[in-house]
Formats: C-alpha cells, sequence, structure tokens
C-alpha cells in the first residue's frame, strides 16, 4: 500500500526551566512512543485530550520541530533531515486567529504566499480566485484581515493552506470558530480533498465530525495511542463515538 | 526568488509603516533629535551641521528603526503565527529575511532625508556636502552594512526570544560606542579599540568625510576597505547562523510561542 505518513516510535520532549530564582530544567513528555500510518487518499484523524500531543505531532509531520526519537516520515522523506523535498508537497491550518497577516487583505495574504510557495504568475491569480470563492471570501477579499471576524480568518487560513495544491493538507482543530455554514464549507473542501486523492490529516474535539469525515483514526492520551482504526472499530459496541472516547481515556487515567 | 525578495520587501514596507512604533521612530524620532543635536552643536561652536546634526540625527533615527524593526518584526511574526509559515515554505528562509531588512532599511533611510528637511526648514542652517559622490559611495557601504548587522540580530533573535531584551540595551551604547553623534576619537582609547569592532564606526566616518570633502582619497578608500572587511565578516556569520538555525529552531521549538 501507498504510505504518505508513517511515524514510528516518535517521542518528542520538551525541555522548560521551571522557578524564578532557582532555575529547574524539567522534561515534559509531550509525545511517548507513537506509531501510525496513513495511506494515500486517507481522511486521518487524531483525536485526544487537551495537552495529549496532538499539535506537536503535527509539527513534527509538518517539518516544523525535530523529533527526539524515533521516526517520521511523510511522501517517504524524513521530517528532519529531509524536509526541502517535502515542503513543496503539503501544507498545513492551524486553527484559531494566527497565521495571516492582519496588515493585508486576503487577496494580498494568499498573492504572497504564493510568492513563497513559488507558484508562477500565470496560476497564481487563477488558483487564488478559485481557492477565495471556495472558501467564500471573495466579497470581502480586497478589504484588511484585520477588519474580518474570527471565522473569516479562520476561512482564509484554509485558503492559505490550500494555496500550493498539496498533496498532504494537516488541520490542527480547522472548525474552531466557523458558523454551521463554515463548518460545512470546510467538509466540503475536504470531501473534495479526498475526491482529488489528496490526504488530510485532522485533528479535533468534535467528535460527530470526526467520525462523519475520518476513515480512520487514533486517540491519543498523554503522548501515547490508546486506541486506533475506524470509527466503527473504535466504537467497538459502544453506542457513540463519544462513549468509546470516553471510555478509553478513563480507562487510562484511573 | 526575485519575486520572493521583492514581495517581502513591500510587505514590510506596508507592515512596518502602519505600525505606530516604527512611524514614531521613523518621523518624529529625527525631527526631534534634529532639534536636540542642534542646540547642542550650537552651544558648542560647531560650524558644520550637516556632519553631527542632520547626519548623527538620521542616523540615529535609522539604528532604531533597525533595532526596533528588522529584529522585533521576528518576534512580531512569532506571536501572529505566522514566522512558522514562512519558516517552513518552500523560499529559502534567509532570502525571506533579507527581503524585510532591506524593505526597513530603505524605509528607514527616510530619517536622513527628514532630519536634513528639519535642519533646513527650522534653522535654515548652510548646508554644505562637499564630496556627493563620496557620499553616495558611502552611504551604498553604510546601508549594505546596516543590513548586514540586521541579519545577524534577526538570525538571533529566531533562536531566542531574549534577544529582543538584549536589543534594547545596546540601542543606545551603540550610538555611543560607533560615533553617530560625535567622533569616536572623544572616546576613551580601550573603548575606542571597541569602536572599531563594528562596522558602523566606518560608515558614520566615511559618510561624514564626505560631508566635509574628502581631502585624502586614500585614506577613504582605506577605511572603506575596513568597512568592506568587516561587513564581509559579519556577512560570514550571518550565513554561519542561518545554516544553524534551520535546524537549531526545530531542536528548541523556538519557532512559536507554545
Ligand atoms: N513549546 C513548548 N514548550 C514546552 N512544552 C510544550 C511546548 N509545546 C507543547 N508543550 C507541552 O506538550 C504537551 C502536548 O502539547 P500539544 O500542544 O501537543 O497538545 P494538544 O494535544 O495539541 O492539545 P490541545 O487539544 O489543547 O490543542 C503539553 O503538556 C504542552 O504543555
Ligand atoms: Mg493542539
Amino acid at each position: 500500500m501507498d504510505n504518505v505518513i508513517e511515524v514510528k516510535n516518535l517521542r518528542r520532549e520538551y525541555t522548560r526551566s521551571q522557578g524564578f530564582l532557582r532555575r529547574k530544567k524539567q522534561t515534559v513528555k509531550a509525545v511517548d512512543g507513537i506509531s501510525f500510518s496513513v495511506k494515500r487518499g486517507e481522511i486521518f484523524g487524531l483525536l485526544g485530550q487537551n495537552g495529549a500531543g496532538k499539535t506537536t505531532t503535527i509539527k513534527m509531520l509538518t517539518t516544523l520541530l525535530a523529533p527526539t526519537e524515533g521516526s517520521c516520515k511523510v511522501l517517504g522523506f524524513e521530517t528532519f533531515g529531509e524536509e526541502k523535498r517535502i515542503r513543496p508537497r503539503i501544507n498545513f491550518i492551524f486553527g484559531g486567529e494566527m497565521g495571516v497577516y492582519r496588515r493585508l487583505s486576503a487577496r494580498d495574504n494568499l498573492r504572497y504566499f504564493a510568492n513563497l510557495y513559488l507558484l508562477d504568475r500565470k496560476c497564481k491569480e487563477k488558483r487564488i480566485e478559485e481557492i477565495l470563492t471556495l472558501v467564500d471570501l471573495k466579497d470581502r477579499a480586497d478589504d484588511l484581515a484585520e477588519t474580518y471576524s474570527k471565522g473569516m480568518i479562520q476561512r482564509l487560513q484554509i485558503a492559505r493552506g490550500l494555496i500550493n495544491d498539496p498533496e498532504i493538507l494537516f488541520m490542527d482543530e480547522p472548525t474552531v470558530g466557523l458558523d454551521p455554514l463554515g463548518a460545512r464549507m470546510l467538509r466540503d473542501v475536504i470531501c473534495r480533498l479526498r475526491e482529488q486523492g489528496r490526504t488530510v490529516l485532522l485533528t479535533t474535539h468534535y467528535l460527530p465530525e470526526a467520525e462523519e469525515l475520518c476513515n480512520r483514526m487514533v486517540i491519543i492520551n498523554r503522548g501515547k495511542i490508546v486506541a486506533a482504526g475506524t470509527p466503527e472499530e473504535i466504537k467497538n459496541g459502544s453506542e457513540t463515538l463519544e462513549d468509546a472516547y470516553v471510555r478509553l481515556i478513563e480507562g487510562v487515567s484511573v | 526568488m526575485m519575486a520572493v525578495l521583492w514581495s517581502t520587501m513591500l510587505l514590510q514596507m506596508r507592515k512596518s509603516f502602519v505600525r505606530p512604533m516604527f512611524r514614531f521612530c521613523l518621523l518624529a524620532n529625527p525631527i526631534l533629535n534634529t532639534i536636540l543635536l542642534y542646540e547642542m552643536f550650537r552651544n558648542a561652536g560647531e560650524e558644520n551641521f550637516m556632519a553631527y546634526v542632520v547626519l548623527g540625527a538620521g542616523l540615529m533615527g535609522l539604528w532604531s528603526c533597525i533595532c526596533f524593526s528588522s529584529a522585533g518584526d521576528i518576534n512580531r511574526e512569532r506571536w501572529s503565527g505566522t514566522l512558522a509559515l514562512i519558516f517552513v515554505a518552500p523560499a529559502s528562509f534567509p532570502v525571506i529575511i533579507l527581503g524585510k531588512i532591506i524593505g526597513n532599511t530603505l524605509l528607514s533611510l527616510l530619517t536622513l532625508v527628514i532630519s536634513l528637511v528639519t535642519a533646513v526648514v527650522l534653522y535654515q542652517v548652510p548646508l554644505t556636502l562637499a564630496s556627493p559622490l563620496y557620499f553616495l559611495a558611502a552611504l551604498v557601504g553604510a546601508v549594505t552594512a546596516f543590513v548586514v548587522i540586521s541579519a545577524v540580530i534577526a538570525y538571533l533573535l529566531t533562536l531566542s526570544r531574549k534577544t529582543e531584551l538584549y536589543m534594547n540595551c545596546i540601542e543606545i551604547p551603540l550610538i555611543l560606542l560607533c560615533g553617530f553623534v560625535f567622533p569616536v576619537t572623544v572616546l576613551p582609547p580601550a573603548v575606542q579599540t571597541l569602536s572599531r569592532a563594528f562596522s558602523p564606526t566606518y560608515a558614520v566616518e566615511l559618510l561624514r568625510m564626505a560631508v566635509w570633502g574628502v581631502k585624502d582619497a586614500g585614506l577613504f578608500w582605506q577605511k572603506y576597505l575596513s568597512l568592506a572587511g568587516l561587513t564581509a565578516l559579519y556577512a560570514g556569520l550571518s550565513l554561519l547562523l542561518a545554516r544553524r538555525i534551520d535546524r537549531r529552531v526545530r531542536i528548541s521549538a523556538t519557532l512559536e510561542v507554545a
């Protein structure tokens, strides 16, 4: 099978210093030996409690963070060491109001990132028009992003993540702040990507959404995988995914 | 690559210009400094106001803009979450940084113009620029030197969030150390040796020489060579840093605020 993401025994520690006068170094195990793989064309979910290590995992996959140990391969290349081969072919969207230039309009934001992704002039403008329509920002495309609402910024983020037509799109809580139509737009975007054979890896705290979208998922708790499989497999007889989730998380913590 | 450089320059100028702090550094600062310096030097009986007042105020403004903007901008991008985005974009990160710095530095050159206009309008002082061509050469050298210094600072900032603190500490000492407003020769000899390690010292001397009129072309080019040498040294350092940071920031996780 064509695995576009392969993670083996991946670990990541952070060191942080605590205390004011007597500074102590403390290491936090954010990701503690996880393994999974994602096939081309899959929508893959990463679920888990706050602080479970989802964002850290995504950062390692998107070449933003070096693994402490283990292997982390995207499109067949190590994310730390062979990142140049990966970067033009992937993109990511982080939820929240970060990651746009607020003093630029949506269109100028997209133009700038199109330059950074080295798109050529002709396909640049066409692509920008396309995705502005897709995320339904066309009316406000020339207003400064600082005048946008939270959800509009989120839409702009989604547009930015699509600028280079990525083979794999990583999304960390992409529905945060979106209105119902926005959330549906995002689901449509994701389904469309799937039809085009693109791969999506996403995290969300909204379980029904995960169940509806994901082909497969893993549930992480305190840096370790506690369940993996299709939504049906994870439910394993429970009424809803939420029931199964609660059982899995509490079963581990108690 | 040129598109990246160019669009980053424009973006940076736009971003900087709408920031009130930058506008203060860029517009108000040189006016105030020109007035202050003018009063100081008039009392000291200095005749050539171009050399000390206009150049001094202009350079101080330029340096503040660089300290607070070229460098501080990395932190702003970190806080707004865009630093991570530009870091992993396929375009080369050093080119993006260079674009930002060039954009800022060119914009900051306005401080020289503003301080010139202030001096002329307020005081109608006789301003002489004896060797315009030498001045142009010195200006090119100075701008290059400042761009390279900013690059070093920007990389240090990418590595550590504490750099901004150090930046604020060195802003004023460097103005004194490099002789922006008075010649380094008034400093104690030991301190002068230190001044010689900083490229702006030579840049300032060259600009001032050109204002007074270059009488000894040999000396001018000798100093120019020192400036070029130091700048090349700094450039080498910034390249070294650029290569190191790519791995370092991903190990230490300093690209973003967690
Ligand atoms: N830069 C950092 N420095 C120190 N510790 C960090 C850093 N980033 C994350 N951590 C820690 O690593 C752990 C995992 O964090 P991570 O952001 O991966 O969680 P998450 O699963 O994305 O949580 P959430 O659902 O709240 O987004 C947490 O304990 C967090 O405090
Ligand atoms: Mg997270």
